[in-house]
Protein backbone atom coordinates (compact mmCIF):
# COMPACT_ATOMS: atom_id res chain seq x y z
CA UNK A 1 0.00 0.00 0.00
CA UNK A 2 1.14 3.53 -0.76
CA UNK A 3 2.81 4.93 2.42
CA UNK A 4 1.08 8.31 1.94
CA UNK A 5 -2.20 6.58 2.75
CA UNK A 6 -1.07 6.17 6.35
CA UNK A 7 -1.76 9.87 6.90
CA UNK A 8 -5.32 9.69 5.53
CA UNK A 9 -7.97 9.85 8.25
CA UNK A 10 -11.18 8.23 6.94
CA UNK A 11 -14.41 10.15 7.48
CA UNK A 12 -16.53 7.05 7.02
CA UNK A 13 -16.32 3.67 8.71
CA UNK A 14 -15.75 0.60 6.55
CA UNK A 15 -19.00 -1.24 5.92
CA UNK A 16 -19.48 -4.12 8.32
CA UNK A 17 -19.12 -7.56 6.77
CA UNK A 18 -18.72 -11.25 7.38
CA UNK A 19 -16.42 -12.03 4.47
CA UNK A 20 -13.09 -10.74 3.31
CA UNK A 21 -13.20 -8.28 0.44
CA UNK A 22 -11.71 -10.95 -1.83
CA UNK A 23 -14.31 -13.59 -0.93
CA UNK A 24 -17.11 -11.09 -1.27
CA UNK A 25 -15.93 -9.82 -4.64
CA UNK A 26 -15.51 -13.28 -6.12
CA UNK A 27 -18.82 -14.59 -4.80
CA UNK A 28 -20.76 -11.49 -5.82
CA UNK A 29 -19.34 -11.50 -9.33
CA UNK A 30 -19.96 -15.23 -9.73
CA UNK A 31 -23.66 -15.16 -8.86
CA UNK A 32 -23.09 -16.78 -5.45
CA UNK A 33 -24.39 -15.62 -2.07
CA UNK A 34 -22.48 -12.81 -0.37
CA UNK A 35 -22.69 -10.96 2.94
CA UNK A 36 -23.18 -7.48 1.47
CA UNK A 37 -22.29 -5.68 -1.73
CA UNK A 38 -18.67 -4.92 -2.52
CA UNK A 39 -18.17 -1.22 -1.72
CA UNK A 40 -16.18 0.65 -4.34
CA UNK A 41 -16.28 3.67 -6.62
CA UNK A 42 -14.53 4.60 -9.87
CA UNK A 43 -13.00 7.89 -8.75
CA UNK A 44 -13.49 11.58 -9.38
CA UNK A 45 -12.71 14.38 -11.79
CA UNK A 46 -9.64 16.43 -10.89
CA UNK A 47 -11.92 19.37 -10.04
CA UNK A 48 -13.61 17.39 -7.24
CA UNK A 49 -10.34 17.38 -5.30
CA UNK A 50 -10.27 21.18 -5.24
CA UNK A 51 -14.00 21.97 -5.22
CA UNK A 52 -15.26 19.47 -2.64
CA UNK A 53 -14.57 20.83 0.83
CA UNK A 54 -14.13 17.37 2.40
CA UNK A 55 -11.32 16.55 -0.04
CA UNK A 56 -9.74 20.00 0.01
CA UNK A 57 -9.65 20.38 3.80
CA UNK A 58 -8.37 16.86 4.40
CA UNK A 59 -5.63 16.98 1.80
CA UNK A 60 -7.20 14.29 -0.41
CA UNK A 61 -5.69 14.64 -3.87
CA UNK A 62 -5.77 11.21 -5.49
CA UNK A 63 -8.23 8.42 -6.12
CA UNK A 64 -6.20 6.11 -3.91
CA UNK A 65 -6.41 8.60 -1.05
CA UNK A 66 -10.13 9.14 -1.66
CA UNK A 67 -10.77 5.38 -1.56
CA UNK A 68 -9.07 5.23 1.84
CA UNK A 69 -10.78 8.45 3.04
CA UNK A 70 -14.23 7.06 2.22
CA UNK A 71 -13.34 3.59 3.54
CA UNK A 72 -14.09 1.61 0.39
CA UNK A 73 -13.24 -2.07 0.02
CA UNK A 74 -9.75 -2.56 -1.33
CA UNK A 75 -9.23 -3.78 -4.89
CA UNK A 76 -5.93 -3.79 -6.76
CA UNK A 77 -4.54 -4.56 -10.21
CA UNK A 78 -1.09 -5.47 -11.55
CA UNK A 79 -0.47 -3.24 -14.54
CA UNK A 80 1.70 -4.26 -17.48
CA UNK A 81 3.80 -2.31 -19.94
CA UNK A 82 1.74 -3.55 -22.87
CA UNK A 83 1.51 -0.54 -25.17
CA UNK A 84 3.85 2.03 -26.67
CA UNK A 85 7.28 2.26 -25.01
CA UNK A 86 8.93 4.66 -25.00
CA UNK A 87 5.99 7.00 -25.48
CA UNK A 88 6.33 10.00 -27.76
CA UNK A 89 7.64 13.03 -25.84
CA UNK A 90 4.90 15.49 -24.91
CA UNK A 91 5.35 18.89 -26.55
CA UNK A 92 3.05 21.81 -25.88
CA UNK A 93 2.71 24.82 -28.17
CA UNK A 94 0.41 27.82 -28.52
CA UNK A 95 -0.83 29.27 -31.80
CA UNK A 96 -3.54 31.80 -32.58
CA UNK A 97 -4.93 31.64 -29.06
CA UNK A 98 -5.18 27.82 -29.06
CA UNK A 99 -3.07 25.34 -27.10
CA UNK A 100 -1.75 22.20 -28.75
CA UNK A 101 0.25 19.22 -27.60
CA UNK A 102 1.65 16.02 -28.99
CA UNK A 103 0.49 13.20 -26.75
CA UNK A 104 2.27 9.97 -25.84
CA UNK A 105 0.84 8.25 -28.90
CA UNK A 106 2.28 10.92 -31.19
CA UNK A 107 -1.10 12.51 -31.89
CA UNK A 108 -1.31 16.28 -32.27
CA UNK A 109 -4.13 17.45 -29.99
CA UNK A 110 -5.85 20.68 -29.07
CA UNK A 111 -6.15 21.16 -25.32
CA UNK A 112 -7.77 23.76 -23.09
CA UNK A 113 -5.32 26.37 -21.82
CA UNK A 114 -6.89 26.43 -18.37
CA UNK A 115 -6.96 22.63 -18.06
CA UNK A 116 -10.44 21.28 -17.42
CA UNK A 117 -11.53 17.68 -17.58
CA UNK A 118 -12.56 17.46 -21.20
CA UNK A 119 -10.52 15.10 -23.31
CA UNK A 120 -8.26 16.73 -25.89
CA UNK A 121 -9.42 17.28 -29.46
CA UNK A 122 -7.41 14.81 -31.52
CA UNK A 123 -6.21 16.47 -34.70
CA UNK A 124 -3.41 14.69 -36.50
CA UNK A 125 -1.96 11.22 -35.89
CA UNK A 126 1.68 10.49 -36.55
CA UNK A 127 0.76 7.03 -37.85
CA UNK A 128 -1.20 7.30 -41.09
CA UNK A 129 0.42 4.82 -43.47
CA UNK A 130 1.98 1.34 -43.23
CA UNK A 131 5.41 2.99 -43.51
CA UNK A 132 4.65 5.17 -40.45
CA UNK A 133 3.50 2.12 -38.53
CA UNK A 134 6.55 0.06 -39.53
CA UNK A 135 8.84 2.77 -38.18
CA UNK A 136 6.90 3.34 -34.95
CA UNK A 137 6.57 -0.40 -34.35
CA UNK A 138 10.32 -0.91 -34.64
CA UNK A 139 11.07 2.03 -32.36
CA UNK A 140 8.34 1.81 -29.74
CA UNK A 141 6.65 -1.58 -29.77
CA UNK A 142 9.60 -3.92 -29.25
CA UNK A 143 8.69 -7.19 -27.57
CA UNK A 144 12.25 -7.51 -26.28
CA UNK A 145 12.21 -4.12 -24.57
CA UNK A 146 13.55 -4.82 -21.03
CA UNK A 147 11.06 -2.27 -19.66
CA UNK A 148 8.29 -4.73 -20.50
CA UNK A 149 9.55 -7.28 -17.98
CA UNK A 150 7.69 -6.99 -14.65
CA UNK A 151 9.57 -7.15 -11.34
CA UNK A 152 7.92 -10.27 -9.97
CA UNK A 153 9.68 -10.13 -6.59
CA UNK A 154 8.56 -6.55 -5.96
CA UNK A 155 5.03 -7.41 -7.02
CA UNK A 156 4.98 -10.42 -4.71
CA UNK A 157 5.98 -8.20 -1.83
CA UNK A 158 3.30 -5.68 -2.75
CA UNK A 159 0.58 -8.26 -3.31
CA UNK A 160 1.27 -11.27 -1.06
CA UNK A 161 -0.48 -14.60 -1.58
CA UNK A 162 -2.41 -14.27 1.67
CA UNK A 163 -4.03 -10.96 0.69
CA UNK A 164 -7.69 -10.53 1.61
CA UNK A 165 -8.62 -8.22 -1.28
CA UNK A 166 -9.17 -8.93 -5.00
CA UNK A 167 -6.18 -8.57 -7.30
CA UNK A 168 -6.51 -8.19 -11.05
CA UNK A 169 -4.19 -8.52 -14.00
CA UNK A 170 -3.88 -6.11 -16.90
CA UNK A 171 -5.19 -7.61 -20.14
CA UNK A 172 -4.48 -4.48 -22.15
CA UNK A 173 -6.36 -3.20 -25.15
CA UNK A 174 -6.73 -4.79 -28.57
CA UNK A 175 -8.32 -1.87 -30.44
CA UNK A 176 -8.97 1.10 -28.14
CA UNK A 177 -5.31 2.06 -27.98
CA UNK A 178 -5.03 1.62 -31.75
CA UNK A 179 -7.92 4.06 -32.05
CA UNK A 180 -6.06 6.42 -29.69
CA UNK A 181 -3.03 6.26 -31.97
CA UNK A 182 -4.87 6.63 -35.30
CA UNK A 183 -7.75 8.89 -34.11
CA UNK A 184 -11.39 7.96 -34.71
CA UNK A 185 -11.43 9.18 -38.29
CA UNK A 186 -7.96 7.77 -38.96
CA UNK A 187 -8.99 4.32 -37.77
CA UNK A 188 -12.18 4.40 -39.86
CA UNK A 189 -10.24 5.21 -43.01
CA UNK A 190 -7.34 2.87 -42.21
CA UNK A 191 -9.71 -0.10 -41.85
CA UNK A 192 -10.59 0.43 -45.52
CA UNK A 193 -7.33 1.80 -46.90
CA UNK A 194 -4.78 -0.29 -44.95
CA UNK A 195 -6.54 -3.29 -43.40
CA UNK A 196 -3.31 -5.27 -43.07
CA UNK A 197 -1.70 -2.43 -41.12
CA UNK A 198 -4.59 -2.21 -38.68
CA UNK A 199 -4.60 -5.97 -38.20
CA UNK A 200 -0.87 -5.88 -37.50
CA UNK A 201 -1.46 -3.16 -34.91
CA UNK A 202 -4.09 -5.35 -33.20
CA UNK A 203 -1.78 -8.36 -33.39
CA UNK A 204 1.00 -6.31 -31.81
CA UNK A 205 -1.29 -5.35 -28.94
CA UNK A 206 -2.17 -9.01 -28.50
CA UNK A 207 1.37 -10.39 -28.39
CA UNK A 208 2.47 -7.71 -25.92
CA UNK A 209 -0.40 -8.72 -23.60
CA UNK A 210 0.35 -12.42 -24.11
CA UNK A 211 4.01 -11.84 -23.24
CA UNK A 212 3.01 -9.98 -20.08
CA UNK A 213 0.52 -12.65 -19.03
CA UNK A 214 3.13 -15.36 -19.56
CA UNK A 215 5.42 -13.46 -17.21
CA UNK A 216 2.94 -12.86 -14.36
CA UNK A 217 0.25 -15.55 -14.44
CA UNK A 218 2.51 -18.30 -13.02
CA UNK A 219 3.24 -16.25 -9.90
CA UNK A 220 -0.18 -15.01 -8.77
CA UNK A 221 -3.73 -16.27 -8.39
CA UNK A 222 -5.49 -13.32 -9.94
CA UNK A 223 -9.17 -12.68 -9.27
CA UNK A 224 -9.97 -10.81 -12.46
CA UNK A 225 -8.49 -9.44 -15.68
CA UNK A 226 -8.91 -5.84 -16.76
CA UNK A 227 -9.06 -4.43 -20.28
CA UNK A 228 -9.74 -1.00 -21.71
CA UNK A 229 -11.21 -0.31 -25.13
CA UNK A 230 -13.51 2.76 -25.26
CA UNK A 231 -14.37 1.78 -28.83
CA UNK A 232 -18.02 2.89 -28.78
CA UNK A 233 -19.75 6.23 -28.56
CA UNK A 234 -23.41 7.12 -28.06
CA UNK A 235 -24.46 5.73 -31.45
CA UNK A 236 -22.51 2.50 -31.28
CA UNK A 237 -19.10 1.16 -32.27
CA UNK A 238 -16.29 3.18 -33.79
CA UNK A 239 -15.22 0.11 -35.80
CA UNK A 240 -17.18 -2.03 -38.21
CA UNK A 241 -18.78 -5.15 -36.81
CA UNK A 242 -16.96 -7.30 -39.39
CA UNK A 243 -13.63 -5.89 -38.32
CA UNK A 244 -14.40 -6.44 -34.66
CA UNK A 245 -15.66 -9.98 -35.25
CA UNK A 246 -12.88 -11.10 -37.58
CA UNK A 247 -9.84 -9.23 -36.31
CA UNK A 248 -10.38 -8.33 -32.65
CA UNK A 249 -12.40 -11.27 -31.28
CA UNK A 250 -9.82 -13.96 -32.24
CA UNK A 251 -7.20 -12.02 -30.25
CA UNK A 252 -9.53 -11.84 -27.25
CA UNK A 253 -9.94 -15.60 -27.53
CA UNK A 254 -6.16 -16.07 -27.37
CA UNK A 255 -6.04 -13.99 -24.19
CA UNK A 256 -9.03 -15.87 -22.80
CA UNK A 257 -7.24 -19.22 -23.24
CA UNK A 258 -4.35 -17.98 -21.12
CA UNK A 259 -6.71 -16.63 -18.47
CA UNK A 260 -8.59 -19.94 -18.40
CA UNK A 261 -5.35 -21.85 -17.92
CA UNK A 262 -4.62 -19.59 -14.95
CA UNK A 263 -8.18 -19.99 -13.59
CA UNK A 264 -9.05 -16.32 -14.01
CA UNK A 265 -12.78 -16.30 -14.73
CA UNK A 266 -13.77 -12.67 -14.57
CA UNK A 267 -12.57 -10.37 -17.37
CA UNK A 268 -13.90 -6.85 -17.55
CA UNK A 269 -13.64 -4.25 -20.26
CA UNK A 270 -13.90 -0.51 -19.81
CA UNK A 271 -15.87 0.61 -22.86
CA UNK A 272 -18.12 3.67 -22.69
CA UNK A 273 -20.96 4.47 -25.08
CA UNK A 274 -23.52 2.16 -26.64
CA UNK A 275 -21.79 -1.22 -26.33
CA UNK A 276 -24.85 -3.27 -27.30
CA UNK A 277 -23.79 -4.02 -30.89
CA UNK A 278 -20.39 -5.28 -29.65
CA UNK A 279 -21.60 -7.11 -26.57
CA UNK A 280 -22.18 -10.51 -28.22
CA UNK A 281 -18.64 -10.32 -29.60
CA UNK A 282 -17.10 -9.33 -26.27
CA UNK A 283 -18.77 -12.38 -24.77
CA UNK A 284 -17.66 -14.59 -27.65
CA UNK A 285 -14.10 -13.38 -27.09
CA UNK A 286 -14.27 -14.25 -23.39
CA UNK A 287 -14.85 -10.81 -21.89
CA UNK A 288 -17.73 -11.26 -19.47
CA UNK A 289 -18.02 -8.00 -17.54
CA UNK A 290 -18.60 -4.32 -18.36
CA UNK A 291 -16.77 -1.83 -16.13
CA UNK A 292 -17.60 0.94 -15.19
CA UNK A 293 -20.68 0.40 -17.27
CA UNK A 294 -21.89 3.82 -18.48
CA UNK A 295 -25.66 4.24 -18.71
CA UNK A 296 -26.02 7.38 -20.84
CA UNK A 297 -25.85 6.39 -24.48
CA UNK A 298 -26.75 2.80 -23.60
CA UNK A 299 -29.38 1.46 -21.21
CA UNK A 300 -30.15 0.62 -17.59
CA UNK A 301 -27.84 -2.21 -16.41
CA UNK A 302 -30.85 -4.36 -15.53
CA UNK A 303 -31.82 -4.56 -19.21
CA UNK A 304 -28.47 -6.04 -20.21
CA UNK A 305 -28.24 -8.37 -17.20
CA UNK A 306 -31.66 -9.75 -18.11
CA UNK A 307 -30.66 -10.13 -21.74
CA UNK A 308 -27.52 -12.13 -20.90
CA UNK A 309 -28.46 -13.95 -17.67
CA UNK A 310 -25.65 -15.77 -15.91
CA UNK A 311 -23.24 -14.76 -18.65
CA UNK A 312 -22.73 -11.02 -18.38
CA UNK A 313 -21.56 -9.20 -15.27
CA UNK A 314 -21.65 -5.44 -14.77
CA UNK A 315 -19.79 -3.13 -12.43
CA UNK A 316 -20.81 0.53 -12.19
CA UNK A 317 -24.07 1.50 -13.85
CA UNK A 318 -25.25 4.18 -11.40
CA UNK A 319 -26.17 6.91 -13.89
CA UNK A 320 -24.18 10.06 -13.12
CA UNK A 321 -27.05 12.17 -14.44
CA UNK A 322 -29.19 10.88 -11.58
CA UNK A 323 -26.32 11.32 -9.14
CA UNK A 324 -26.40 15.03 -10.01
CA UNK A 325 -30.19 15.12 -9.93
CA UNK A 326 -30.76 15.57 -6.20
CA UNK A 327 -31.56 13.22 -3.33
CA UNK A 328 -34.88 11.95 -4.57
CA UNK A 329 -33.35 11.02 -7.92
CA UNK A 330 -30.43 9.33 -6.13
CA UNK A 331 -32.66 7.19 -3.93
CA UNK A 332 -34.96 6.27 -6.77
CA UNK A 333 -32.11 5.22 -9.03
CA UNK A 334 -30.41 3.26 -6.23
CA UNK A 335 -33.66 1.38 -5.64
CA UNK A 336 -33.83 0.55 -9.34
CA UNK A 337 -30.54 -1.32 -8.94
CA UNK A 338 -31.81 -3.66 -6.20
CA UNK A 339 -32.83 -6.44 -8.65
CA UNK A 340 -29.38 -6.28 -10.27
CA UNK A 341 -27.56 -6.72 -6.95
CA UNK A 342 -29.96 -9.46 -5.87
CA UNK A 343 -29.43 -11.31 -9.14
CA UNK A 344 -25.64 -11.29 -8.64
CA UNK A 345 -22.84 -10.50 -11.04
CA UNK A 346 -23.35 -6.82 -10.37
CA UNK A 347 -21.62 -4.22 -8.17
CA UNK A 348 -23.22 -0.75 -8.06
CA UNK A 349 -21.17 2.43 -8.29
CA UNK A 350 -21.12 5.65 -10.31
CA UNK A 351 -20.88 4.84 -13.99
CA UNK A 352 -17.70 6.83 -14.47
CA UNK A 353 -15.62 9.27 -12.48
CA UNK A 354 -17.97 11.35 -10.34
CA UNK A 355 -18.18 14.83 -11.92
CA UNK A 356 -17.89 18.07 -9.92
CA UNK A 357 -21.49 19.11 -10.64
CA UNK A 358 -22.53 16.58 -7.98
CA UNK A 359 -22.73 18.45 -4.64
CA UNK A 360 -20.52 16.72 -2.09
CA UNK A 361 -23.36 16.47 0.44
CA UNK A 362 -25.42 14.65 -2.17
CA UNK A 363 -22.47 12.37 -2.88
CA UNK A 364 -22.24 11.48 0.81
CA UNK A 365 -26.01 10.91 0.78
CA UNK A 366 -25.51 8.60 -2.21
CA UNK A 367 -22.87 6.60 -0.34
CA UNK A 368 -25.12 6.45 2.71
CA UNK A 369 -28.12 5.24 0.69
CA UNK A 370 -25.93 2.67 -1.00
CA UNK A 371 -24.91 1.29 2.38
CA UNK A 372 -28.48 1.41 3.66
CA UNK A 373 -29.72 -0.66 0.73
CA UNK A 374 -26.75 -2.86 -0.11
CA UNK A 375 -24.80 -2.97 3.18
CA UNK A 376 -24.85 -5.80 5.73
CA UNK A 377 -28.34 -6.55 7.03
CA UNK A 378 -28.14 -7.38 10.71
CA UNK B 1 -26.35 9.04 -69.32
CA UNK B 2 -24.84 8.56 -65.87
CA UNK B 3 -26.14 5.65 -63.84
CA UNK B 4 -26.98 7.47 -60.61
CA UNK B 5 -27.55 4.16 -58.85
CA UNK B 6 -23.96 3.19 -59.63
CA UNK B 7 -22.80 6.51 -58.20
CA UNK B 8 -24.91 5.97 -55.10
CA UNK B 9 -23.60 2.43 -54.70
CA UNK B 10 -19.97 3.57 -55.05
CA UNK B 11 -20.50 6.20 -52.36
CA UNK B 12 -22.17 3.73 -50.01
CA UNK B 13 -19.21 1.38 -50.42
CA UNK B 14 -16.73 4.22 -49.93
CA UNK B 15 -15.15 3.61 -53.34
CA UNK B 16 -13.51 6.91 -54.15
CA UNK B 17 -11.92 5.76 -57.40
CA UNK B 18 -15.29 4.55 -58.73
CA UNK B 19 -16.92 7.84 -57.74
CA UNK B 20 -14.15 9.75 -59.49
CA UNK B 21 -14.57 7.71 -62.67
CA UNK B 22 -18.35 8.11 -62.75
CA UNK B 23 -18.35 11.83 -61.95
CA UNK B 24 -15.50 12.58 -64.37
CA UNK B 25 -17.35 10.81 -67.16
CA UNK B 26 -20.50 12.77 -66.33
CA UNK B 27 -18.59 16.05 -66.44
CA UNK B 28 -17.04 15.05 -69.76
CA UNK B 29 -20.53 14.33 -71.12
CA UNK B 30 -21.74 17.70 -69.80
CA UNK B 31 -24.48 16.10 -67.79
CA UNK B 32 -26.71 17.94 -65.34
CA UNK B 33 -24.83 18.54 -62.08
CA UNK B 34 -28.10 18.67 -60.13
CA UNK B 35 -28.99 15.18 -61.31
CA UNK B 36 -25.71 13.76 -59.98
CA UNK B 37 -26.21 15.43 -56.62
CA UNK B 38 -29.95 14.92 -56.23
CA UNK B 39 -30.22 11.40 -57.63
CA UNK B 40 -26.82 9.94 -56.71
CA UNK B 41 -25.06 11.69 -53.89
CA UNK B 42 -27.79 12.91 -51.54
CA UNK B 43 -29.73 9.61 -51.71
CA UNK B 44 -26.50 7.76 -50.83
CA UNK B 45 -25.91 9.87 -47.75
CA UNK B 46 -29.58 9.66 -46.87
CA UNK B 47 -29.47 5.85 -47.05
CA UNK B 48 -26.31 5.52 -44.94
CA UNK B 49 -27.84 7.99 -42.50
CA UNK B 50 -30.98 5.89 -42.16
CA UNK B 51 -28.88 2.78 -41.57
CA UNK B 52 -26.88 4.69 -38.98
CA UNK B 53 -30.07 5.72 -37.19
CA UNK B 54 -31.26 2.11 -37.14
CA UNK B 55 -27.95 0.75 -35.87
CA UNK B 56 -27.32 -1.08 -39.15
CA UNK B 57 -24.27 1.03 -40.01
CA UNK B 58 -21.72 2.68 -37.76
CA UNK B 59 -19.23 5.52 -37.76
CA UNK B 60 -16.69 3.97 -40.19
CA UNK B 61 -19.32 3.29 -42.85
CA UNK B 62 -20.64 6.84 -42.46
CA UNK B 63 -17.16 8.36 -42.71
CA UNK B 64 -16.03 6.46 -45.78
CA UNK B 65 -19.30 7.21 -47.58
CA UNK B 66 -18.91 10.90 -46.77
CA UNK B 67 -15.30 10.82 -47.95
CA UNK B 68 -16.33 9.23 -51.24
CA UNK B 69 -19.11 11.78 -51.73
CA UNK B 70 -16.65 14.58 -51.02
CA UNK B 71 -14.42 13.23 -53.78
CA UNK B 72 -17.29 13.61 -56.22
CA UNK B 73 -18.35 17.01 -54.92
CA UNK B 74 -14.79 18.25 -55.19
CA UNK B 75 -14.83 17.48 -58.92
CA UNK B 76 -18.23 19.12 -59.32
CA UNK B 77 -17.43 22.27 -57.37
CA UNK B 78 -16.74 24.61 -60.32
CA UNK B 79 -19.88 23.37 -62.06
CA UNK B 80 -21.98 23.78 -58.93
CA UNK B 81 -20.85 27.39 -58.63
CA UNK B 82 -21.58 28.03 -62.31
CA UNK B 83 -25.01 26.39 -62.12
CA UNK B 84 -26.20 28.80 -59.43
CA UNK B 85 -27.42 25.88 -57.36
CA UNK B 86 -28.66 27.06 -53.95
CA UNK B 87 -28.04 25.22 -50.69
CA UNK B 88 -31.03 24.23 -48.58
CA UNK B 89 -30.00 26.49 -45.74
CA UNK B 90 -27.11 27.53 -43.52
CA UNK B 91 -26.27 25.86 -40.20
CA UNK B 92 -23.60 26.84 -37.68
CA UNK B 93 -22.37 23.94 -35.57
CA UNK B 94 -19.98 23.75 -32.66
CA UNK B 95 -19.11 21.95 -29.44
CA UNK B 96 -19.93 24.25 -26.54
CA UNK B 97 -17.55 26.20 -24.35
CA UNK B 98 -15.31 24.10 -22.11
CA UNK B 99 -15.76 20.94 -24.18
CA UNK B 100 -13.36 19.61 -26.83
CA UNK B 101 -15.26 16.48 -27.85
CA UNK B 102 -15.97 16.54 -31.55
CA UNK B 103 -16.91 13.10 -32.92
CA UNK B 104 -20.66 13.67 -32.72
CA UNK B 105 -20.37 17.23 -33.92
CA UNK B 106 -18.30 16.15 -36.93
CA UNK B 107 -20.81 13.45 -37.87
CA UNK B 108 -23.71 15.90 -37.78
CA UNK B 109 -21.66 18.31 -39.88
CA UNK B 110 -20.93 15.57 -42.42
CA UNK B 111 -24.57 14.53 -42.68
CA UNK B 112 -25.80 18.11 -43.06
CA UNK B 113 -23.30 18.71 -45.87
CA UNK B 114 -24.41 15.44 -47.42
CA UNK B 115 -28.00 16.69 -47.30
CA UNK B 116 -27.00 19.84 -49.21
CA UNK B 117 -26.77 22.31 -46.33
CA UNK B 118 -24.16 25.03 -46.08
CA UNK B 119 -22.39 24.25 -42.80
CA UNK B 120 -20.24 26.63 -40.80
CA UNK B 121 -18.24 24.28 -38.57
CA UNK B 122 -17.09 26.39 -35.62
CA UNK B 123 -15.04 23.58 -34.10
CA UNK B 124 -14.90 23.03 -30.35
CA UNK B 125 -14.97 25.14 -27.17
CA UNK B 126 -17.38 27.62 -28.77
CA UNK B 127 -18.53 30.66 -26.86
CA UNK B 128 -21.46 32.93 -27.78
CA UNK B 129 -19.21 35.24 -29.79
CA UNK B 130 -18.35 32.38 -32.17
CA UNK B 131 -22.01 31.49 -32.66
CA UNK B 132 -22.88 35.17 -33.14
CA UNK B 133 -20.20 35.51 -35.83
CA UNK B 134 -21.74 32.59 -37.70
CA UNK B 135 -25.22 34.06 -37.36
CA UNK B 136 -23.84 37.30 -38.81
CA UNK B 137 -22.76 35.20 -41.82
CA UNK B 138 -26.34 34.06 -42.31
CA UNK B 139 -26.63 30.93 -40.20
CA UNK B 140 -30.32 30.21 -39.63
CA UNK B 141 -29.69 27.41 -37.17
CA UNK B 142 -27.17 27.10 -34.36
CA UNK B 143 -26.38 23.46 -33.53
CA UNK B 144 -24.70 22.85 -30.16
CA UNK B 145 -22.95 19.66 -29.11
CA UNK B 146 -21.82 18.63 -25.62
CA UNK B 147 -20.49 15.41 -24.16
CA UNK B 148 -19.99 16.51 -20.59
CA UNK B 149 -22.63 16.96 -17.92
CA UNK B 150 -20.59 19.93 -16.75
CA UNK B 151 -20.69 21.73 -20.11
CA UNK B 152 -24.35 21.03 -20.92
CA UNK B 153 -25.58 24.12 -19.02
CA UNK B 154 -23.90 26.33 -21.64
CA UNK B 155 -26.54 25.11 -24.08
CA UNK B 156 -29.13 26.95 -21.99
CA UNK B 157 -27.10 30.14 -22.38
CA UNK B 158 -27.16 29.67 -26.13
CA UNK B 159 -30.90 28.95 -26.16
CA UNK B 160 -31.58 32.00 -23.97
CA UNK B 161 -29.32 34.16 -26.14
CA UNK B 162 -31.25 33.47 -29.35
CA UNK B 163 -34.74 33.28 -27.87
CA UNK B 164 -37.04 35.77 -29.60
CA UNK B 165 -34.83 35.94 -32.71
CA UNK B 166 -35.19 34.13 -36.03
CA UNK B 167 -32.27 31.85 -35.15
CA UNK B 168 -33.20 28.32 -34.09
CA UNK B 169 -31.07 26.47 -31.54
CA UNK B 170 -30.75 22.69 -31.70
CA UNK B 171 -28.80 20.49 -29.31
CA UNK B 172 -27.30 17.01 -29.09
CA UNK B 173 -24.62 14.93 -27.38
CA UNK B 174 -24.35 11.85 -25.19
CA UNK B 175 -25.87 13.26 -21.98
CA UNK B 176 -28.45 15.42 -23.79
CA UNK B 177 -32.10 14.35 -23.99
CA UNK B 178 -35.40 15.67 -25.33
CA UNK B 179 -36.34 16.33 -21.71
CA UNK B 180 -33.28 18.53 -21.27
CA UNK B 181 -34.08 20.30 -24.54
CA UNK B 182 -37.58 21.10 -23.29
CA UNK B 183 -36.20 22.18 -19.94
CA UNK B 184 -33.83 24.77 -21.41
CA UNK B 185 -36.21 25.88 -24.15
CA UNK B 186 -34.08 24.92 -27.15
CA UNK B 187 -35.85 24.54 -30.49
CA UNK B 188 -34.94 20.92 -31.03
CA UNK B 189 -32.93 17.87 -30.03
CA UNK B 190 -31.65 14.99 -32.10
CA UNK B 191 -30.23 11.72 -30.90
CA UNK B 192 -27.99 11.06 -33.89
CA UNK B 193 -26.52 12.66 -37.00
CA UNK B 194 -29.25 11.48 -39.34
CA UNK B 195 -32.04 12.71 -37.09
CA UNK B 196 -30.28 16.06 -36.95
CA UNK B 197 -30.77 16.44 -40.69
CA UNK B 198 -34.49 15.68 -40.34
CA UNK B 199 -34.73 18.16 -37.49
CA UNK B 200 -33.08 20.90 -39.52
CA UNK B 201 -35.34 20.03 -42.49
CA UNK B 202 -38.39 20.43 -40.29
CA UNK B 203 -37.23 23.66 -38.68
CA UNK B 204 -36.50 25.20 -42.05
CA UNK B 205 -39.60 23.52 -43.51
CA UNK B 206 -37.71 22.01 -46.43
Amino acid sequence: MNPSLATVKPILRPWAGKMTARERFLRQMNFQSFDRSFNMEFGYWDENYTEWKMFRENGIRTEEEANCFLAFDRIECVRGNVWIHPAFPRNETKKDGHCYCTDGNGVLCEILENGGSTIPRFLEPSVKTPEDWKRVKEERFRRDDPARIPDIEALKREFPDDRDYPLGVDAGSMIGKVRDMLTVEGLAYAMYDYPDMVEDMVETCCVLVEDFLDRVLPYFQFDYASSWEDICFKNGPLVTLDFFKNIVVPRYQRIRRKLNDAKVGLWWVDCDGDVRPLLPYFLKGGINCLFPYEVMGCTHPRTLLEEYPGELRIMGGFDKIHLAGGREAIRKYMESLIPCVERGGYIPFCDHRCPPNVPEDDYLYYLNIKQEIFGLKE
Amino acid sequence: MTDCNALKSAILRGKRAEVKTIVSAAIEAKEDVNMLIDQGMIPAMSEIGEKFSKGEAFVPELLIAARAMQTGLGLLEPLIAASGRQKKGKVAIGTVSGDLHDIGKNLVSIMLKGADYDVIDLGVNCDLAKFDAAVAQGAQIVACSSLLTTTMPFMKEVADHYRGTDVKVIIGGAPVTQEYCDQIGADGYSSDANSAVKLVDSLLAC
